[in-house]
């Protein structure tokens, strides 16, 4: 696998925008990606997550504001820039007519890798993905963890200084995603840059260095994933579920003290962010507030995007 | 602008790997399609009519629907197939992810059409030397010139896909662009007895330079015209060569 990109940050972005017509899809956002990392973009559906990956990888051209990819401009530098990525969009656009190892090839030559070099490239690349035993066949035969698997493969035809995934694991099951983390983990090892975006909290937390919440085009947290939980929620969380008969508005009154960092209410539970979530609910008293169930646990990166992205629905 | 050749071909060979597996399926029907015309009406409306300016109907006939049949295959080509690629499969967005740009991706498909009207049109020229309708060795030379005219018929077809992004448009395409096309192009009829504007009206056809150049190809030819039709099938294709690259631009690196 390719050598880091000599520059200190694979991405850089400032002021990036992005409009189509009266929607504004990015609105002024300011992120860097540092060489070697893997850094995440959260948010929920129509945060703007795709549209700055179209931009990074050169399929949409900015709106507004400086992007700087591998040290390039990939708007007026676009195929040397474009040479060195790899891209796993978020729908899985493989070629169906061809095999396997075909359209690993035929990947490679779109890079202007020839013919030779192509064919042992493929299959490298199908042992990565572990797909070997399957070179002969087209992907309408593959389950959909192996798609996404073989879609990773594809992006590294070339060898690339950074690769851009959008949602890699969505619509996986457990297995399959652990496959496809177990590959995203292999190439981290070995200096590949990653951006990726996800809406699974727990993808981002184990792989992510960096990331950054997105909400309505803009970047609402970044930060490293156990300081971005520190300083918007706490360590840890009380999640309770009241009874029916319980006054919510005294519970929340009797466990308050200056150790809580915050309180998120929803229909059924309420959540409160504290350093010690143990400590607050030893001040609970049974009686007068009667609870269905109380846990005392750990907080994570879905309690910080709860928290920042609100609990409506998004469209 | 302009397309990088190495990448051009990188587009092209994918489209004649897919072809080189399906060909037996994909030739027959754009095939049996001319052969239907020529039997129809070479060999049964042909019988009452004696002759057109002394050649028989059939022999007049048949080096024309060498052409159409390039028209017919590079115009699926560049309409349906395209879009499949293109809005369906998603492998346009996937081909531009990588080093290839928006027109070596025209150039490539376009020349990909441009090759299967050779494929088809050569096939048909091939019947049509076997039913003895061609009388000049000069017609060994009517693949390369089939090439040029299917290049000019691939970029319109493919123009008219990269502005059009709804499938239910396409057979406009065909009934008030390719059927007309084809029938009013001289392959039928040849315009000498019309009033003039009627040639006039088919000079703006590019398969009517096609079937002049085919039908002088197969009878004999007149050298200088058959290079003047050329030209204006190449100049044409070249100067709608933006259109489709263009409007590409737009819609998929917006």
């Amino acid at each position: 696998m390719s050598q880091a990109s000599a520059s200190p940050e694979a991405v850089r972005a400032v002021d990036l925008r992005k409009s189509y017509g009266d929607r504004v899809a990015v609105d002024g956002i300011d992120f860097t990606v540092p060489t070697g990392s893997c850094f995440g973009f959260l948010g929920p559906n129509g945060a703007g997550k795709t549209t700055t990956m179209r931009m990074i990888y050169g399929l949409s051209s900015p709106g507004g504001g400086e992007l700087e990819v591998l040290g390039g401009n990939i708007v007026t530098e676009r195929r040397q820039v474009k040479a060195r990525i790899g891209v796993v969009a978020q729908e899985t656009n493989l070629d169906g007519e061809l095999t396997l190892s075909e359209g690993l090839a035929q990947q490679a030559s779109y890079f202007g890798i020839d013919r030779s070099d192509a064919k042992a490239k493929a299959q490298e690349l199908l042992e990565f993905a572990l797909l070997a035993d399957r070179a002969d066949e087209k992907p309408r035969q593959l389950s959909g963890g192996m798609k996404r698997r073989l879609l990773i493969a594809r992006s590294l035809v070339a060898d690339p200084d950074l690769i851009v995934l959008d949602e890699p694991t969505t619509g996986l099951d457990p297995q399959a995603r652990l496959a496809v983390w177990d590959s995203l983990e292999r190439l981290k090892q070995r200096g590949v840059t990653l951006v990726i975006t996800t809406h699974y909290m727990d993808e981002a937390e184990r792989l992510c260095d960096r990331l950054v919440i997105m909400d309505e085009g803009r970047i609402v947290a970044d930060g490293r994933p156990s300081e971005l939980i520190a300083e918007t929620v706490g360590a840890e969380v009380l999640e309770l579920r009241p009874l029916p008969e319980c006054d919510e508005e005294g519970l929340i009154d009797s466990l308050s003290d200056g150790s809580i960092t915050g309180i998120e209410r929803g229909p059924a539970t309420i959540l409160i962010f504290s350093g010690d979530a143990e400590a607050v609910l030893s001040r609970h008293d049974h009686d007068r507030f009667p609870l269905e169930s109380a846990l005392a646990r750990r907080a994570t990166l879905e309690d910080v995007f709860l928290k920042l992205t609100g609990r409506s629905l998004r469209e | 602008m302009l397309p990088e050749p190495r990448f051009a071909f990188a587009v092209w060979r994918r489209n004649a790997k897919v072809f080189s597996k399906l060909w037996k399926g994909a030739l027959l029907p754009t095939f049996l399609d001319p052969l239907f015309y020529l039997i129809a009406l070479g060999f049964g409306l042909g019988t009452y009519i004696a002759s057109l300016d002394g050649v028989p109907y059939r022999d007049f006939l048949a080096p024309g629907l060498i052409a159409s049949a390039a028209l017919w295959a590079a115009s699926f080509e560049t309409t349906y197939n395209v879009y499949m690629r293109m809005n369906e499969d998603r492998l346009y967005d996937a081909v531009l992810a990588t080093p290839v740009e928006v027109q070596d991706l025209a150039a490539g498909d376009i020349i990909w059409g441009a090759t299967r009207a050779m494929v088809y049109g050569s096939v048909f020229a091939i019947v049509v030397a076997a039913f003895g309708l061609i009388s000049s060795p000069w017609a060994i030379l009517i693949p390369p010139f089939v090439f040029i005219g299917g290049l000019c018929f691939a970029v319109i077809g493919y123009a008219f896909t990269s502005l059009v992004g709804r499938i239910d448009f396409y057979s406009y395409y065909f009934t008030l662009g390719v059927t007309p096309m084809f029938l009013f192009s001289g392959i039928f009829f040849p315009f000498t007895d019309l009033p003039d504007w009627v040639e006039v009206v088919a000079w703006f056809s590019p398969l009517y330079h096609l079937v002049e150049i085919t039908r002088g190809l197969a009878t004999g030819p007149e050298a200088l015209q058959i290079a003047l039709h050329a030209c204006w099938l190449v100049v044409v294709s070249l100067i709608l060569f933006p259109i489709p690259v263009r409007a590409l631009r737009r819609r998929l690196l917006a």
